[in-house]
Order: C-alpha cells, then structure tokens, then sequence
C-alpha cells in the first residue's frame, strides 16, 4: 500500500469523502433528535414506550452517523477501524450494563429505597 | 552477483531506511488515533454506567432532578449547533478533496463558529444551574449528570482549539502528509463528538427530562 506518497489528498482516506454521504448522516440523525424531542415535550406516549422510541432513534442516529460520518465499513482502507469497532463494542456493553445490574440489585437487596416499586426511575 | 558484504563500505553505509517504505503513513496514524478515539469511548462509557446507578430517585438526596431543570427545546439547539458544525467540517474534507484551500478554511471556520455556539450554550446553561444553587455537591446524582456533560464540553474545548491550530497548518504548510493526516484525525474526532452527543442528549438530557 505505498498510495498517496507525492499527493496526501489523493490518500483514500481523503478521497472516502462526499458532502452527500456527509449531509445524509446530518439529516437522518438531525429529523430523529428532532422527533425525540418532540415527543418527550409532547407527552404524548406513555414514558415505558416513550423510553423505547427514544432509544431506537438515538440507536439509528448513531448508526447512520458511524457509517456516513466516520465510514465504518467493509471497504480495503476502513476494514480495520470496523474490527476495532466490532470489538470494543462488547466492553462498552459490559462496562455499563454489568456495573447498572450490580447497582440495581445492591439497591434492591440493602433496601435503600422506601417503597421500592418506586425506585425504578 | 558478488557478495553483498564484501562491497559494503561500514563508514557509509546507511543502515535504516528513513523513507517510508511499503508503508502508509496516514493510514497507521488514523489507525491508531481511532483506538485512542475508542479508549476515550471507555472513558464515556465509565461515566454513562455512573449516571446509571446515581440516577435512581434516592441518588437526589430529595433535592432538583433533571427533570427540574432541563429544557429540552433548548438543549436541542445545542444539538443543532453541534451537529451543524460536525455538517461545515465534513464539507471541508469535501474540499480537502479537491485541493480547495479555501474551502478546507471556511469548513473549518465554520465548524470552529457553530462549536463555539455550542460551547457558549452549555456554559450558559451550567451558569443557569449554578445561579440555582445546583453543583457537583448537590448531590450524587447531579455529580454524574455535570460530571458527564462537562467532560464532553471539554473534549468540544480542546477540539476547538486543534480545529484553530489545523487553521493555521493548512495556510502556513499547505496540504502536506503530516496537515492531511492531522485533518483526518480531527475529523475523527469532531465527528465522535456528534456521535457522543447523541447518546449524552437521548439518554441524560430527554431520559432526565421525562423522569
């Protein structure tokens, strides 16, 4: 791979940009923000549900994001960045859940709360 | 074919290679940076598992929630604002790739003036906070909530500052290997910033707000 030596901007990495690619992950994540809020401010849907649009728009605002803003992707130049990814995306998952799960359950078990049904945001 | 060793002056002979040779130099290095740029992830993800446990209604100690306080139209500009920024520099990169200078200039100046409303509009609101008489000792919960939400303020602070200073690469060097590769970076990481924000707006600032 001896690409790009006389020209950096010629290096794929550089070349990888578009302003469509750029302006698509723009618009996708900004429309989703924009119905989270206006749902949460509406009131409109029971919080339970409410909780889980939210969170499915937050989900597909990153992932149109990771792909057309920071080409996560299967392509020669970018495969790697998508297998460190891949790979940390795990200690992400445990990093938060298996600490929230510790948490909730010590709460639970050293009845911290009065009234626990309540303790659940 | 004589032997290589018997012509081989050891006074000049040049043992390493300075060129780069079968060796892509930007790539290594944006490799590199993105496992920097996912450790930081780490980082985020101790501080979300904190905001996790110290948002229970016991974590306020019976004093203001995010529900209090939190302004979710408001916060959504700043969204905008970052998100817009995150649009001016990928436009940049858009001209980087043509060789435009000043396009990668006013990519550039235009992501470092809608960061800065950013910036300006989380101070504003933490000086809101703090006129409430709400810090970090207010209570567990309000810890992790500042705590979270300024730490991804200071990574929008010093993203400023680099954007400023690759400003000024790019009009004293012009588009050399090592500007390139640090535009790349920086684009690595003004674009995990929007990313960041996302989960930091979804998660803290809505979930909070709803609560």
């Amino acid at each position: 791979m001896s690409h790009g030596h006389d020209d950096p901007t010629l290096h794929p990495e550089v070349q990888i940009s578009t302003s469509r690619g750029y302006f698509l992950g723009f618009a996708i994540s900004s429309i989703l923000m924009l119905v989270a809020t206006f749902l949460v401010t509406s009131h409109a849907v029971p919080p339970f549900g409410l909780l889980m649009v939210i969170s499915a728009c937050a989900g597909i605002a990153i992932m149109a994001q990771i792909y057309f803003l920071l080409h996560i992707d299967i392509s020669e130049h970018n495969i790697w960045n998508t297998v460190a990814l891949v790979l940390f995306i795990p200690l992400f998952l445990i990093t938060i859940g298996l600490t929230w799960w510790m948490f909730s359950q010590l709460y639970l078990h050293t009845m911290i709360m009065p009234g626990m049904p309540g303790m659940m945001h | 074919m004589s032997s290589p060793a018997c012509n081989v002056d050891p006074k000049t002979a040049e043992l390493w290679d300075k060129g780069h040779y079968q060796y892509d130099v930007i790539s290594t290095r944006t490799l590199g940076y993105f496992m920097y740029l996912l450790s930081d992830g780490m980082l985020f993800a101790t501080l979300f598992a904190a905001y996790g446990v110290l948002s229970y209604q016991h974590s306020y100690f019976g004093g203001p929630t995010p529900a209090d306080f939190v302004k979710p139209w408001y916060t959504f500009v700043q969204t905008m604002a970052l998100f817009l920024s995150v649009l001016a520099y990928g436009f940049g990169m858009n001209a980087l790739k043509h060789k435009n200078k000043s396009g990668v200039i006013s990519g550039l100046l235009a992501a470092f003036v809608l960061g800065v409303l950013f910036l300006m509009l989380d101070i504003h609101d933490m000086t809101h906070l703090a006129s409430l008489g709400i810090s970090v000792a207010t209570s567990g919960g309000m810890s992790a909530f500042i705590v979270l939400t300024q730490v991804h303020a200071t990574h929008i602070f010093f993203g400023l500052i680099w954007i400023l200073v690759m400003m000024a690469q790019v009009m004293i060097k012009g588009f050399t290997t090592e500007v390139v590769g640090r535009l790349l970076t920086l684009r690595m990481f003004w674009h995990l910033q929007a990313i960041i924000w996302v989960f930091v707006y979804v998660f803290v600032y809505l979930w909070g707000y709803m609560s």
